[in-house]
């Protein structure tokens, strides 16, 4: 009986630090500004949401194997100019560029995934080198200006929504993470991501193919930020080779807030949606108030270190907390 | 429960008192009201089952845990422990089960970890810090280079250079929690000498092993644990190994190596003259089905080379493998372990261990694939993971709480267990066992020698490491006596002498 307990008092915990930094935020901010709560601005804060909460899956799984994955904002800009080139001056039908943007992330990935896992360069190394030659590759494109009114409607993707009231966004990140959760904890890939994460040397010696998990990783870190790159493109129906830069640091930043180790093998993924929704309501906050864009690097800076810290420490805190409490009753 | 309460010789003086230590993680209580008098000079030995709370109680009373409740006296006087640093002010100097020496520094590095020496310039002084460990492995007679870095060292060497850590401190209690698992007789003999010596000098040492014949030897009293009480502390002439085990299990052990033969004909590992880049120098046996051929050899004689070789680790450079028959070379593990080959590595934190993942995920994992729902719905079935976790949890008497705890929270014993139970699962035809009941209490090292028959009862084999070696002589069908990475001898165990092996391998 008490095994039970505890069973159920860990699994809970596991997530409620995340989604209790999530709602603090929002209350926080609503005290800032009555607007927080206007449906349009939640609205808006869904959709924001949903480009940041697709990107930081593959950021998650990455640091679940113990890298890191700083190429992905560059890669939408590499990707929404790609994918516009096809669909506006190459004639491609939709669905193809679609897919190819997907396709294109999951080569992307594979290139840091080579130097990183079979190379043996360290990830943050290659994916640095990655975020440079990607954003680079993004200005071959259309002499290097940003390509706009791809194809008629294509902003429906993004803004589009079901039956005229659930909005596709919301959908596209239901699916995805519906997805990711199940595939971590009931695919033997996701085991084997936690297992390269916890110990490579007892993943080796346990039969796992290290390299290959940790390629896999890569790719799918590649593919989701194909993803992301369709819903930035449909957002304002173009492409630019100055997309997604600094979304890296956010995506890494959701993990981390949602409490993925940067030391590999620990975290869960619905964790990181809570963490993308922290970030994007500050932001939104600040956004509101008319906060400088200085600032607001300045504060997703704090967040990620504090996130850090209170991850290092999470023993200390506790206990900290669990005084605190004693002292009251 | 029958306590015992007897002092150590009436005159000496108590030099460290604990009162009613008590100590509680989530879901367990690791230590119950524990008092013990300890008194200067003396060897006390520690003993108890897997959890039974002894490394519990020797981190509190080295300030790593601070108990919920219970006082220490340190010489009549009441004190807090209240950080290792405090700990160590007071002479406390321990040597943890879990290695506690950063992999990546060299052994001098490591000895004077957190007080290094400093010239009168105020720079750090390597070379005096060079000859002073070259000189205290040497007093210790420990053959290993002080630049060597940790991690290129073998279990066994390792275990060495805590000890000399141990030692260097200069402690006056000096905390040893099993720090003989990989050691073989001569080195444990040494030790032994050691602690006798240190304790002729005013030392006292605290003493905990699953070794209950070798812990006898030396320690002065014995203290027993069980779930967390202090369920018994005696001088050692009077009492008796049995008696000592009976305290800590409840149950009267009668046979502790209980061998079958199962041997048969059909040979399934033929190894020709192989030999690796790391010490294996041309090494050729035979091992037939149902047969358990151990090796025996001292450190470094090449015992975990062979076994890496044959398990795709390490590279073989010149040599055949014949396995099941057919000519093999496995580039990696995943291949060895796909042909059927199963291997207890030696060293559970580095190469076995996910300290991330709970019991039963870390007991699946040579294997699973074995949890799929089918062979065309390739998804994890977590219920018959857990299903088959508790069976072997049946067997190996792994701590309940495991299927839910992260394996760093468990007991070494425990610990030790689940990799067991993991090559266990996989299913192998062939086991390599590289000291598989390193850290287990007598009871459970009984069912793990039942299921060693139970697997050659069922035309399995098994190659036996064991620095042990009771264990290695009473298990094994034929021992294969290693000396510099060549097989010198090989006999049937029946004809084996203990002290021969002892002898010839040194
Ligand atoms: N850090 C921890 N967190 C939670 N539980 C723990 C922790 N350390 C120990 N325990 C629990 O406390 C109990 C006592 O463990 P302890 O390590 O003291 O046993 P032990 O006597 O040293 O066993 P062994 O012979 O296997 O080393 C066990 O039930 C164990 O699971
Ligand atoms: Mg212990």
């Amino acid at each position: 009986m008490n095994a039970k307990l505890k069973k159920k008092s860990i699994s809970v915990s596991n997530f409620i630090g995340p989604l209790i930094a999530a709602l603090l935020v929002a209350v926080v901010v609503g005290f800032t500004t009555d607007r927080f709560w206007d449906l349009d601005n939640l609205n808006n804060l869904a959709l924001a949401v949903s480009i940041i909460a697709l990107l930081s899956i593959g950021s998650t799984l990455v640091i679940f194997i113990g890298g890191i994955d700083l190429s992905v904002g560059s890669m939408i800009a590499l990707i929404t100019m790609a994918m516009s080139t096809l669909l506006k001056f190459g004639g491609w039908p939709i669905a193809a560029g679609l897919l190819f943007a997907v396709i294109l992330g999951a080569i992307l990935g594979a290139f840091n995934g080579v130097f990183t896992a079979y190379l043996r360069v360290p990830a943050f190394i290659s994916t640095l080198a990655g975020l440079s030659i990607f954003r680079g590759a993004a200005f071959l494109f259309n002499n290097g200006s940003p390509i706009f009114s791809i194809s008629e409607n294509f902003e429906i993707i993004f803004y589009g929504k079901l039956f005229g009231t659930i909005p596709l966004a919301f959908i596209y990140v239901a699916v995805f993470y519906i997805f990711f959760i199940l595939f971590m904890k009931y695919s033997k890939l996701g085991r084997e991501i936690y297992a390269v994460g916890g110990n490579e040397t007892a993943a080796k010696l346990s039969g796992i193919n290290v390299k290959k998990v940790k390629f896999i990783a890569f790719i799918i870190a590649g593919a989701m930020a194909g993803v992301a790159s369709i819903l930035m493109a449909s957002r304002l129906n173009s492409g630019s080779p100055n997309y997604g830069s600094g979304m890296e640091l956010s995506a890494i930043a959701a993990a981390v807030i949602g409490g993925a180790s940067l030391s590999g093998g620990r975290g869960n993924i619905i964790n990181t949606l809570f963490g993308a929704l922290t970030i994007i309501i500050v932001q939104n906050g600040m956004n509101l108030n008319a906060v400088p864009t200085s600032l607001q690097g300045i504060t997703l800076g704090l967040i990620i270190l504090i996130a850090v810290l209170i991850d290092m420490w999470k023993a200390e805190v506790a206990e900290l907390f669990k005084k605190l409490i004693k002292k009251k009753v | 429960m029958i306590a015992v309460y007897i002092s150590f010789p009436m005159k000496a003086k108590v030099f460290w008192q604990l009162k009613n230590i008590t100590m509680f993680f989530p879901g367990v209580v690791a230590l119950n009201n524990v008092s013990l008098d300890i008194y200067k000079g003396e060897i006390l030995g520690l003993v108890g089952e897997n959890g039974s709370g002894k490394s519990t109680l020797i981190k509190c009373l080295s300030g790593i845990y601070q108990p919920q409740k219970g006082e220490f006296y340190y010489q009549g006087k009441p004190v807090k422990i209240s950080s290792s640093m405090l700990a160590r002010k007071l002479g406390v100097s321990t040597v943890y089960q879990e290695f506690s020496l950063v992999p990546t520094l060299t052994v001098t590095e490591n000895i004077f970890l957190g007080r290094l020496m400093k010239d009168k310039k105020g720079f750090v002084d390597w070379g005096t810090m060079y000859e002073k460990t070259k000189s205290i492995l040497d007093t210790l007679k420990i053959d290993i280079d002080p630049n060597k870095i940790i991690y290129n060292l073998s279990v066994a060497e390792q275990q060495l250079v805590e000890i000399a850590k141990g030692y260097t401190a200069n402690g006056s209690l000096v905390i040893l929690d099993e720090p003989t698992t990989a050691l073989t007789a001569p080195d444990i003999k040494r030790l032994h000498e050691l602690l006798r010596r240190l304790a002729s000098t005013g030392h006292t040492i605290i003493y905990i092993s699953h070794r209950i014949n070798e812990v006898i030897e030396v320690v002065d009293r014995i203290a027993v644990l069980k779930n967390g009480e202090l369920a018994g502390i005696a001088n050692i002439s009077e009492i008796t190994m049995n008696g000592i085990v009976k305290m800590m299990s409840g149950r009267h052990i009668a046979e502790h190596y209980p061998k079958q033969c199962n041997v048969q004909n059909e040979v399934i590992l033929k190894v020709e003259n192989i030999t690796t880049e790391n010490g294996v120098n041309g090494v050729s046996f035979e091992i037939r089905k149902g047969e358990v051929f151990g090796l025996a050899g001292l450190l470094g004689s090449g015992r975990t080379e062979i076994a890496r070789a044959l398990f795709g680790v390490d590279k073989i450079t010149s040599g055949k493998i014949y396995f099941k028959g057919k000519k093999v070379k496995f580039n990696n593990p995943r291949q060895a372990i796909e042909a059927g080959i199963a291997y207890i590595t030696e060293n559970r934190k580095t190469d076995g261990l996910f300290f991330n993942l709970n019991g039963p995920k870390n007991s699946t994992t040579a294997k699973i694939k074995k949890l799929f729902r089918s062979n065309r719905l390739r998804i994890l079935d977590l219920k018959k993971e857990c299903k088959i976790y508790d069976e072997s949890n049946k067997k190996l008497k792994i701590e309940p709480m495991s299927k839910y705890k992260m394996v760093g929270f468990l007991s070494g014993g425990n610990q030790q267990k689940v990799v067991v139970s993991r090559w266990l699962f996989s299913e192998a035809d062939f086991f390599i066992m590289d000291e598989p009941t390193q850290g287990i209490d007598i009871g459970a090292r009984l069912e793990v020698y039942n299921i060693i028959n139970e697997l050659m009862a069922a035309s399995k084999s098994i190659l036996l490491i064991s620095s042990d070696y009771l264990e290695l002589i009473s298990m094994s069908d034929t021992i294969g006596n290693l000396k510099f990475g060549r097989i010198t001898s090989i006999k049937d165990a029946k004809d084996v002498d203990k002290k021969l092996i002892i002898n010839s391998s040194v």
